[in-house]
């Protein structure tokens, strides 16, 4: 009598933990994950599997070519001068918006969603054609510099520009959600109360409590910049992309190397966010 | 002499007049409350006084010089906010001396003006605490101590306690008092809660829809309420509707019931009709030593509110609230028992709307 009414209540328990246990959110996490993660390790597999005796040979071989390191270290250059431009362009503009300009929101916001819209190809065409007619006075034919795709440091401006513009949804979209979460117009009359400038305001006050929105801003910022193609190999610029891609078309083993690599850079910089921004979620109005 | 004068201050907005012709002078180490619902102009006032806002017309006066059109950074006011503003990213010590860093103060003033600010508000414990490990009251006195530490000339507050629980209020509340009195600090506080306002203030301007309504100490306020607004405002109150009996006596009668005011209804004809007020703890119950006002009145329901019972009678057709103070030996009438109540012919306000 007494052991089947355990049994029963032993029973109840079972069903109501499965009850508990979110199985099908489990289900669809797990499907999810497979299907990032399988490419992955299908990639990092491949990498290995040049030569069974030296497993790691084709990354021997990648980190030894010198384009290798030239291109990703022009990318890397590209995607912090792209990042610190982004941050003076964008975090200006997105303060004055909330601050002052509510109802330009839903133009600003249109227009960030106009590089998903306009494809990079049809960018890097508009920026080649209107760029490499020579500059001139204004009303005259006196020319006071060469178009900027024909010399080095022009098409260096030209990509960095078009980078920001494929840049700029993500960084402002995460910038304007940073600004969202810490109450920026009070804190703002509180600062000018005290007496403090614009510039204070927007370096000591604004800029530090969006610092896990620039963060991650900055991080997809870098991931974009990093792998873009279109607009370096049309531009003509050595960058990381078209070289990846250059590789890919030759070789076997090396490009699937990098591309685990690059997976592995992101994945520490995502890291890394996290231990930085991690303790820091807290804002005003706790109790 | 005032010290701060807001001359023929009128704000708007598009079409809507916010604030209409708003004059007070503010003497030196006054502390001055504006009261009124949501929406009547106040947090508006005080933010021109702030900077935050620039007048459509009329002057701000600042110890003689005219600030009305000088930006917030260039004004020396210190400024309190409902929702603490505390830097999420400094500390209390940091936060308490940002005022003095970004006015270029030295290094020894501001390590000695933060420690002084921090004792003064009692947090010595937790300087290097950051704004979210802090209750909301700690935040709001940090906050205080922030607005305090660059000596402004003027304090304002901005509904700085309608965030906390009420505990916390009540003892703030007193706590911001003796600390503005112990500097001499003239201070402006808005509020809504007119506890607050008749606990805190050295004169209260109970605003309403943009004007001002009645400006005066918070007895007079309380006591000889001018408006039916402010009447209604400030305190709870008994109006009702009554006809002029006979002016030379003050004589007026409520649904035929009559009540004798001290005020007066000289100015008025017979059979005027008019507002009158009574608080609800100036009712009594009648004994034999009562002479003026003596009625009878139903007695509807009894609630315990504590310190207070609220007792509802009706006299006449009119239903009124009376206040008695608690006691353990209180005996209460009967609901539904008819009762003699009083109250003195001062208590009979007449109201001038």
């Amino acid at each position: 009598m007494a052991s089947s009414k355990d049994r029963k209540v032993a029973e109840m328990k079972f069903i109501n933990r499965l009850r508990k246990f979110p199985f099908f959110a489990w289900l669809w996490f797990l499907l999810g994950a497979l299907y990032f993660v399988l490419p992955l390790l299908a990639t990092f597999e491949f990498s290995l599997s040049w030569d069974p005796a030296v497993p790691f040979k084709a990354y021997q071989r990648a980190f030894e070519d010198v384009r290798f390191w030239r291109s990703f270290i022009a990318s890397n250059v590209f995607a912090i001068i792209t990042i610190i431009a982004c941050i003076i362009l964008v975090v200006p503009t997105a303060y004055w918006i909330r601050l002052r300009l509510p109802q330009a929101r839903r133009i600003v916001e249109f227009i960030t969603l106009m590089p998903f819209v306009v494809p990079a190809i049809i960018l890097v065409f508009g920026l080649i054609r209107v760029y490499s007619t020579p500059f001139t006075i204004p009303f005259t034919d006196i020319v006071f510099m060469k178009p900027l795709t024909q010399f080095k440091a022009g098409t260096n401006i030209l990509i960095v520009a078009g980078y920001m513009v494929l840049a700029m949804p993500y960084m402002y979209r995460s910038v304007d959600t940073g600004m969202r979460t810490v109450d920026i117009l009070t804190l703002t009359e509180a600062a000018q109360s005290l007496g403090a400038s614009w510039f204070v305001i927007i370096t000591r006050v604004i800029l530090p409590n969006i610092r896990s929105a620039l963060l991650s801003g900055a991080l997809l910022t870098f991931a974009i910049v990093v792998g873009e193609v279109i607009l370096a190999s049309f531009l003509g610029v050595n960058a990381f992309g078209p070289y990846l891609f250059l590789l890919g078309q030759h070789r076997a083993y090396e490009p699937a190397a990098l591309s685990f690599v690059s997976f592995l850079l992101t994945w520490i910089a995502m890291g890394m966010i996290q231990l930085v921004t991690g303790g820091q979620n807290q804002t005003a109005g706790g109790h | 002499m005032s010290y701060l004068s807001l001359a023929n201050i009128t704000k708007q907005f598009g079409d809507t007049v916010v604030v209409d012709n708003f004059n007070l002078e503010i003497g030196k180490g006054e502390f001055v409350s504006f009261l009124g619902p949501s929406g009547c102009g106040k947090t508006t006032t005080l933010r021109m006084v702030a900077g935050f806002e620039t007048p459509t017309s009329g002057k701000i006066l600042l110890d003689g010089a005219d600030i009305t059109d000088k930006a917030p950074n260039q004004r020396n006011v210190g400024m309190i906010f409902q929702s603490y503003a505390l830097f999420p990213n400094m500390t209390v010590a940091q936060n308490i001396g940002f005022g003095l860093k970004v006015r270029k103060e030295a290094d020894s003033v501001t390590k000695q003006r933060v420690s002084e600010m921090i004792s003064l508000i009692n947090l010595e414990a937790h300087a290097n605490k950051y704004p979210y490990q802090l209750s909301g009251g700690q935040q709001q006195r940090v906050s205080l101590a922030r607005a305090l530490a660059i000596r402004p000339q003027v304090l304002l507050l901005d509904e700085p306690l309608s965030a906390l629980d009420a505990k916390i209020r009540v003892s703030l509340r007193s706590e911001i008092r003796s600390i503005q009195k112990t500097l001499g600090i003239t201070a402006i506080f808005v509020t809504h809660d007119q506890e607050e306002a008749l606990s805190i203030s050295d004169r209260i301007v109970v605003m309403n829809a943009g004007e001002m309504e009645q400006v005066g100490t918070p007895f007079e306020i309380y006591n000889f309420p001018k408006t039916r607004f402010v009447a209604n405002f400030v305190g709870s109150l008994n109006t009702a509707d009554a006809e002029v009996v006979d002016p030379a006596k003050g004589l007026v009668s409520v649904d035929g019931v009559q009540f004798t005011s001290a005020e007066g209804t000289k100015q008025r004809n017979k059979g005027d009709k008019i507002k009158v007020a009574i608080r609800p703890e100036r009712f009594s119950f009648a004994t034999q030593q009562h002479k003026d006002n003596v009625v009878e009145a139903t007695i509807e329901n009894i609630t315990f509110l504590g310190s207070v019972v609220r007792i509802q009678i009706k006299i006449g057709n009119t239903s009124f609230n009376m206040d008695t103070f608690n006691n353990p030996f209180l005996e209460l009438p009967k609901i539904g028992s008819k009762q003699q109540v009083t109250c003195s012919k001062e208590a009979v306000l007449v109201l001038d709307e």
